[in-house]
């Protein structure tokens, strides 16, 4: 038996955040889609990553925290459209691995009592990251905040609200900015093998009565981590692109923890009013205007960055065409797992061995994925919510199904009556893949760099406006010191690309950035 | 034999799919002789010593097990079957062999004969986004990568109408904006095909339930029915849009 360091406290507090997960997991999962695909065997491949997730996500969050703490990581996650936002860590964090401690306790290859500190970490790690992360709308996920994401501060939104170009249905910038996002958006779900993990919105913001604005970020798009856009994707400049949207005379109610969007009404063309285009990473210092400097740019932009995408998407394609079942697996378990994986680049301790390999524990279970079997084991774990280890007292009403059910078992509090556990499912152990190996070429916004290049050049810096002058000069901060030297010192680091905002400092209100406008 | 934690259940019996069931059954048998012969020790055998005992070539057991049973799987994506035909149902639609006699067929699917105006109803579906005018078109089931690349290389043919029982977006990521229209077979307005279709302005169905529509017929899709919301499918509002067969192939 480990030794007792768990205490009652960290158990009450773990469960309840698995509970909360639970009850929204549900709720995304029966709301939303069934994720299905005649090119890529997605249940298959989920499967796998929920297990290769049990079994290395304990070990690579302590590697990365071995550098960087998760408040320090949350920090960071708001001054980039880099791929640790949503869904990766308001929901696939937490989900993933608890996901694959589920299934392993229904194959009887687990207790609750199992890998208990492990689990206690990972909900921890989940628990200061997005308490951080959101640290501006004080709420630790979207559900919490009744579905809305109100991550950024003023210094960065009055920038975005400043530099965005008003277009209307049927002008040239609206055409080949919703050109665009529908082409880029698509090959989101190519380069993640039929998932949504490549795309995030948050928001709302209120730019007026009647505007809003969203923030939309298109992420992992260039030659970077996945060896699979190795080539095909190098005519794709960068790695993340963030458009900003005004939409006029319609409110979204509804931004998830899986990065989606709900309009009333209808969110339709007609409706989108203003858009600017970004770039950015965890080596930018915040967000680099792209085609910024005038409309005709911006438009130009657009249209030649939908041009390598298209063409990117008809390579990919073509070799995801041509791939084994077993690579189609691998490539979308490595998706979904890794989804992650920016806080190892952020930390500067990524590796392709962690990340782009499926463990050997979890490389077993592999003979057991076929379709039909992935497919209602899957949708036994959530939707239905039926395996017997998520069957609970008959009193039970759950969150929005009203059935005795909970998807993630509890750890029960026996164990701090002597109930015998264990602690952690061990190291990372070695991996495999039916993919080639990685080129060492990464699309970072300085560049292309190797690896090692990357990793060295993320320990090195610090975002000006993180470093620990400014780190902790919040909004509530900025209310009682706006015009101050130092508040005027933050803003400007924020407004030093600006194209309207360059130098005016912290007293500008919302309606003074309108009249900016013109 | 060992005893397992889960043996003890007072809630919970059995997975609901049978499948599930019997594979985890099986494994939970594995599990239990593995540890019996480990000395029944859990704490040392389950995160070490079952790496070692518990291997890839016990779960190809199971899944055999099921197979010499006369069991034949469903699949879902393409490769599967192509890979290995022997484990799943056979698959129809998937190539020029027997497109000509293929339909989807529904058993929910609301049909009527022609109506004044000769449209004879061959299903419905949930509509993506309200447009002012129905859009109509040829039908053209694609149901595999193999159609896809073909479409890729000639071109899409003018006024398809792509029916599609894929509810993804990477399917046909290469030639969806080519698309007419597009009737899903699966999936809600929400799903990644609806997403695309709403971003690209095709026309689409979703969770359309359709029957008897060949490759070839003309048909109708009633896109100017209101869009099926968040809130219609969480409370189970019925929100529809028809589908009509204009002219037989």
């Amino acid at each position: 038996m480990a030794q007792k360091r768990i205490s009652y406290a960290q158990l009450l507090e773990t469960n309840n955040m698995m509970q909360t997960c639970s009850d929204e997991t549900y709720w995304l999962c029966v709301t939303r889609t069934v994720q299905e695909s005649k090119l890529f065997p997605v249940p298959a491949y989920m499967m796998l990553s929920y297990l290769n997730a049990f079994y290395r996500y304990p070990s690579l969050l302590k590697k990365i925290e071995s550098r960087m703490s998760a408040e320090e990581i949350g920090d960071r996650a708001r001054n980039m459209g880099m791929k640790i936002q949503n869904p990766s860590m308001g929901w696939a964090l937490p989900g993933f691995y608890l996901l694959g401690r589920e299934w392993l306790i229904n194959m009887g290859l687990l207790k609750p009592t199992d890998a208990i500190e492990d689990l206690v970490y990972v909900m921890d790690f989940w628990k200061r990251f997005q308490l951080s992360w959101h640290r501006n709308d004080g709420h630790i996920t979207n559900k919490e905040y009744g579905h809305r994401a109100q991550i950024l501060p003023e210094s960065r939104l009055q920038v975005f609200h400043a530099d965005m170009y008003d277009c209307a249905e049927g002008d040239e910038l609206h055409d080949a900015a919703q050109a665009f996002m529908a082409s880029v958006s698509q090959y989101g779900f190519l380069i993640s093998c039929e998932s949504r993990i490549s795309l995030h919105n948050s928001g709302p913001y209120k730019l007026a009565d009647d505007r809003e604005m969203i923030v939309r970020d298109f992420m992992d798009l260039s030659e970077s981590d996945f060896p699979w856009l190795d080539d095909v994707a190098a005519g794709v400049p960068h790695n993340n692109i963030t458009v900003t949207m005004a939409v006029k005379d319609c409110h979204f109610y509804l931004v998830d923890d899986w990065g989606s969007f709900e309009a009333q009404p209808e969110f339709k063309a007609d409706k989108l009013v203003g858009v600017g285009l970004y770039t950015s990473d965890n080596l930018s210092d915040g967000y680099i205007p792209l085609g910024m400097e005038s409309r005709e740019a911006l438009i130009a932009k657009f249209k030649e960055l939908n041009e390598q995408v298209k063409d990117a998407t008809t390579q990919l394609w073509k070799r995801i065409a041509g791939w084994s079942r077993d690579q189609m697996i691998d490539a979308g378990a490595i998706t979904y797992f890794a989804i992650i994986k920016d806080l190892a680049h952020v930390a500067g301790v990524y590796d392709v061995d962690d990340w782009m390999k499926i463990d050997e524990r979890a490389e077993r279970f592999r003979p057991l994925l076929n379709d039909e079997f992935s497919r209602d084991a899957l949708g036994e774990l959530v939707g239905l919510v039926s395996h017997p280890s998520q069957q609970v007292m008959e009193y039970t009403q759950a969150m929005h199904s009203n059935k005795p059910v909970r998807m993630y078992s509890n750890i029960p509090y026996s164990v701090l009556a002597g109930e015998a556990y264990t602690a952690s499912s061990g190291p990372v152990y070695p991996g495999i893949t039916y993919l080639p190996e990685k080129k060492d070429s990464y699309t970072t916004t300085r560049g292309r760099m190797t690896f090692a290049e990357y990793n060295k050049a993320s320990r090195e810096f610090t975002p000006p406006t993180l470093t620990d002058k400014y780190r902790h000069l919040c909004d509530t901060w900025v209310k009682y010191h706006a015009g101050s030297e130092l508040a005027d010192e933050l803003y400007k680091l924020e407004q030093a690309r600006s194209r309207n905002l360059k130098g005016k400092g912290s007293g500008l209100k919302r309606a003074d950035i309108e009249k900016l406008r013109g | 034999m060992a005893k397992l934690y889960v043996d003890n259940d007072k809630f919970g019996y059995q997975s609901a799919s049978p499948t599930v069931e019997a594979f985890h059954s099986a494994i939970k048998d594995i599990v239990r002789r593995k540890l019996d012969q480990c000395g029944g020790d859990w704490d040392s055998f389950v995160f070490d010593k079952n790496y070692d005992l518990i291997t890839a070539e016990d779960f190809a057991g199971v899944e055999k097990m099921l197979l010499d049973a006369g069991h034949k799987f469903d699949w879902s994506a393409a490769i599967s079957p192509r890979e290995r035909p022997e484990i799943y149902k056979p698959a129809a639609g998937v190539s020029d062999d027997d497109i000509a006699t293929f339909s989807f067929e529904h058993p929910e699917a609301r049909t009527a004969e022609p109506d004044a105006e000769g449209r004879e109803l061959r299903g419905i579906g949930d509509n993506v986004a309200q447009y002012p005018q129905n859009c109509s078109g040829t039908a053209r089931y694609i149901r595999s990568p193999d159609q896809v690349l073909k479409y890729l290389n000639e071109g899409v043919p003018a006024d398809t109408i792509a029916i599609i029982d894929d509810s993804g977006g990477t399917l046909t990521a290469p030639i969806l904006e080519h698309f007419k229209g597009v009737i899903c077979a699966g999936g809600s307005t929400r799903s990644h095909l609806g997403i695309l279709t709403r971003e690209y302005g095709v026309p689409c169905l979703m969770n359309a339930k359709i029957s008897g529509i060949k490759q070839g017929d003309t048909v109708e899709i009633e896109v100017t029915a209101k869009a099926k919301t968040a809130d219609a499918y969480q409370t189970g509002v019925e929100m529809t849009a028809n589908v009509w067969r204009l002219t037989k192939a």
